[in-house]
């Protein structure tokens, strides 16, 4: 491989690998204090692009209900520039931290107050996941959105530069897409790290009991758990819809077991682990020699069957111990 | 025992009576009007709802009309034979249109083979459709005869192209077929291959395809593919820097791809069996049509299906003619209206067209067309000489 393909390869696997770690935090935060893996997280990854095109465009075209509905006949006013874009992606993400806060309320607070076997919840927001996905396919159909590239204003050019006689060239999206997950991950690493609400996540991910006694409220650190996760899962949602287009009400499903594979990759509940295990992956599928590329879903599930026969717990998950 | 006889005697009357042809005529449609095919269906039903208000407006058939029934056959297989048993078996249609996808098309197609219902594949191009029963025929001209003068149209318009590149959906069963009639054209037209990539129709991110055709360094890329996903290939090739032509496949074949690939859509090439100008008297009528409705020139996928009802209606007057649908028995008319539909000869926005004796279409004209966009949203196909 030629170094300028080497290169283009990297970088395009760290921007998408970044998509996947910020992504699968979310899978980790809500596995971290509840023991369960939300597999809405998905449907929230795709409602997170869906509340942002909403935003920034405001008109249905395809077949569903809202067919014809233009929100912003002048135009959306959250349109246009690279700063309106980025209030639309926010307010989004926030909607979908909302929801994913409804998730938590309807799937899995009944299924936790009546002390239902952890299997159960799990079911339940499978359950909810399906839901959401066929709501939003009846509301806008199924069809692919784009956002509009006048969207984002006149954003700079991509980044290119020469490397022998080829020339390396990365998306401005994929810039962007990398420089928001990293300041994304080092915000979530500060709030969890160094903050008092993050100390009572942890705290309450360690031992609910314990942390009850110490007078912090589980459930409300719950329910800012899912707010976090649902957050970042529609944020990734917007990101990846920016680069690559809003796949219709499935969109998430792929992500959805992708990110699975992220965090069982980097060790389950580890928060450095999903970010390593984004990155391996994204970098795995880049480096997928193109003539294969069509299976890069397949090597991706591959590497992790290869690296969890080789370390069980992941690559920075710890050895669960079992007391006698 | 009686009572017997008689429940016997009131079911075999109420089969009988089930069989009849109804009326108005029931003529099945089965395209995608869910999932990422329905960029191509939709246009689908556009075409087939306008054969049905302009032949119905000159008497249907022999006085009586024709009524579309649509089924949603969306992307996939288990949907398009879901379509094709409820229309058969509920719906009690004399033969189906549909459905989109030749990959569906495979799936579905024996269904309506075992139970004798004349078939009419609108969009279905691949190899082997018509083989797959004496009941399957269609008015998508096949790929091996459309594709390869995509190829000759972009070698006209740049005659230094040398090396290729050829991207194809591997999950697709059209696509494949596609991408074999471009490789083997590109090769005859002495072109140098010099990397085939693939993709599914379900991927989102294409950078590693586009990174290995830059670094090909190839003047042409060939992608076969649908839509949703050719239209994002096309982007991401444009935002990566590629800068030498592209041909799109059929399944790239419709303007629902300008939201897609937006301004990056300008420039691809694509074979036609239809054009807007092709001057018989029915497709001036379509045009006017919907150009009238629609404010633009009608797409090749609503032509096709256009076409695909107005055989069907055509081959029905035929029968009619002879005897009266309404005295024939169900299974006995889709029969009938299988042999007569291959007999036939007709005169379709399409130009006039026959089948053989599999079903296969027997077309005239073909043609090129290359995507002008005027902003992000709006753009149009232009024929090139």
């Amino acid at each position: 491989m030629e170094a300028s393909q080497l290169l283009q390869n990297l970088l395009n696997g760290l921007a998408i690998g970044s998509v996947y770690a910020i992504f699968a935090l979310g899978y980790t935060l809500v596995f971290s204090i509840l023991g369960i893996i939300n597999f809405a997280h998905g449907a929230v990854f795709t409602l997170g692009a869906y509340f942002t095109y909403t935003l920034v465009v405001g008109q249905f075209e395809n077949n569903g209900l809202l067919k014809g509905v233009n929100l912003f006949p002048q135009g959306s006013p959250l349109s246009g520039n690279p700063w309106a874009f980025a209030l639309a992606t926010l307010v989004g993400a926030v909607i979908a931290g909302f929801v994913a806060v409804l998730i938590e309320r309807l799937a899995f607070r009944p299924m936790r107050a009546r002390g239902a076997d952890p299997l159960l919840a799990l079911v339940s927001s499978l359950g909810v996941a399906l839901v959401i996905v066929n709501l939003i396919q009846l509301l806008v159909g199924a069809e692919i959105y784009n956002f509009p590239s006048d969207a984002y204003g006149e954003v700079r050019p991509a980044l290119s530069f020469q490397i022998g006689d080829r020339v390396v060239i990365v998306r401005t999206v994929q810039i962007i897409i990398f420089a928001v997950s990293l300041a994304m991950l080092a915000v979530l690493g500060y709030v969890i790290g160094r903050t008092k609400v993050g100390k009572a996540l942890r705290a309450v991910a360690e031992s609910p009991g314990t942390a009850s006694l110490l007078g912090i409220s589980v459930d409300r650190f719950i329910l800012i758990t899912f707010f976090l996760s649902g957050f970042l899962g529609g944020l990734a949602g917007t990101l990846v819809g920016t680069a690559f287009g809003v796949a219709g009400p499935y969109f998430g499903v792929t992500y959805g077991l992708k990110g699975l594979a992220v965090i069982v990759l980097g060790g389950l509940g580890s928060i450095p682990g999903a970010v390593v295990g984004g990155l391996v992956i994204g970098l795995a599928e880049a480096f997928v020699p193109a003539d294969y590329s069509a299976y890069k879903d397949a090597v991706a599930f591959a590497l992790l069957f290869v690296i969890l026969l080789v370390r069980p717990q992941g690559l920075l998950g710890r050895t669960q111990i079992q007391k006698v | 025992m009686k009572r017997m006889a008689l429940t016997v005697t009131f079911t075999l009357l109420a089969a009988a009576q089930a069989q009849r042809v109804a009326t108005p005529v029931p003529i099945g449609v089965a395209v995608a009007q869910t999932s990422n095919t329905a960029l191509l269906g939709q246009e689908q039903v556009i075409g087939a709802r306008f054969a049905e208000k302009f032949l119905n407006a000159r008497g249907g058939i022999g006085g009586t009309p024709i009524k579309l029934v649509f089924q949603d056959a969306a992307g996939d297989e288990n949907s398009a034979i879901n379509a094709f048993q409820n229309l058969i078996t509920k719906e009690n249609v004399v033969g189906i249109v549909g459905p989109t996808l030749s990959q569906q098309a495979f799936a579905a197609d024996p269904i309506a083979e075992r139970a004798k219902v004349p078939v009419l594949g609108p969009s279905n191009t691949a190899k082997g459709i018509p083989q797959i029963g004496q009941f399957i025929a269609r008015v998508s001209a096949p790929v091996a005869v459309v594709a390869p003068n995509a190829i000759k149209q972009a070698l006209r318009l740049d005659p230094k192209i040398k090396k290729v590149a050829v991207l194809y959906a591997q999950n697709d069963a059209f696509s494949t077929s596609e991408t074999g009639t471009f490789q083997d054209t590109a090769k005859a037209q002495g072109l140098n291959v010099a990397t085939v990539q693939k993709f599914q129709t379900t991927d989102t991110d294409f950078t590693t395809q586009v990174t290995a055709v830059l670094n090909a360094g190839v003047d042409l890329v060939i992608v076969s593919g649908l839509a949703a996903d050719g239209g994002n290939l096309v982007k991401q090739l444009r935002q990566l820097g590629y800068k030498g032509s592209i041909i799109g496949g059929n399944g790239l074949n419709t303007s629902n791809i300008f939201p897609v690939c937006q301004q990056y859509c300008d420039g691809i090439i694509i074979a036609q069996a239809y054009s807007p100008a092709q001057p018989s008297a029915a497709n001036q009528v379509f045009v006017k049509e919907y150009r009238a409705q629609y404010k633009k020139d009608p797409p090749q996928f609503a032509a096709q299906a256009y076409a695909g009802v107005q055989v069907m209606v055509e081959a029905l007057k035929a029968i009619d003619r002879k005897k009266k649908l309404g005295t024939w028995n169900l299974n006995d008319l889709r029969a009938e209206l299988n042999k007569q539909i291959l007999a036939g000869k007709y005169n379709t926005p399409l130009g006039e067209l026959r089948f053989d004796k599999d079903g296969e279409i027997i077309q005239k004209d073909f043609y090129v067309a290359q995507i002008k966009m005027k902003d992000a949203k709006t753009g149009s196909f232009v024929f090139l000489k």
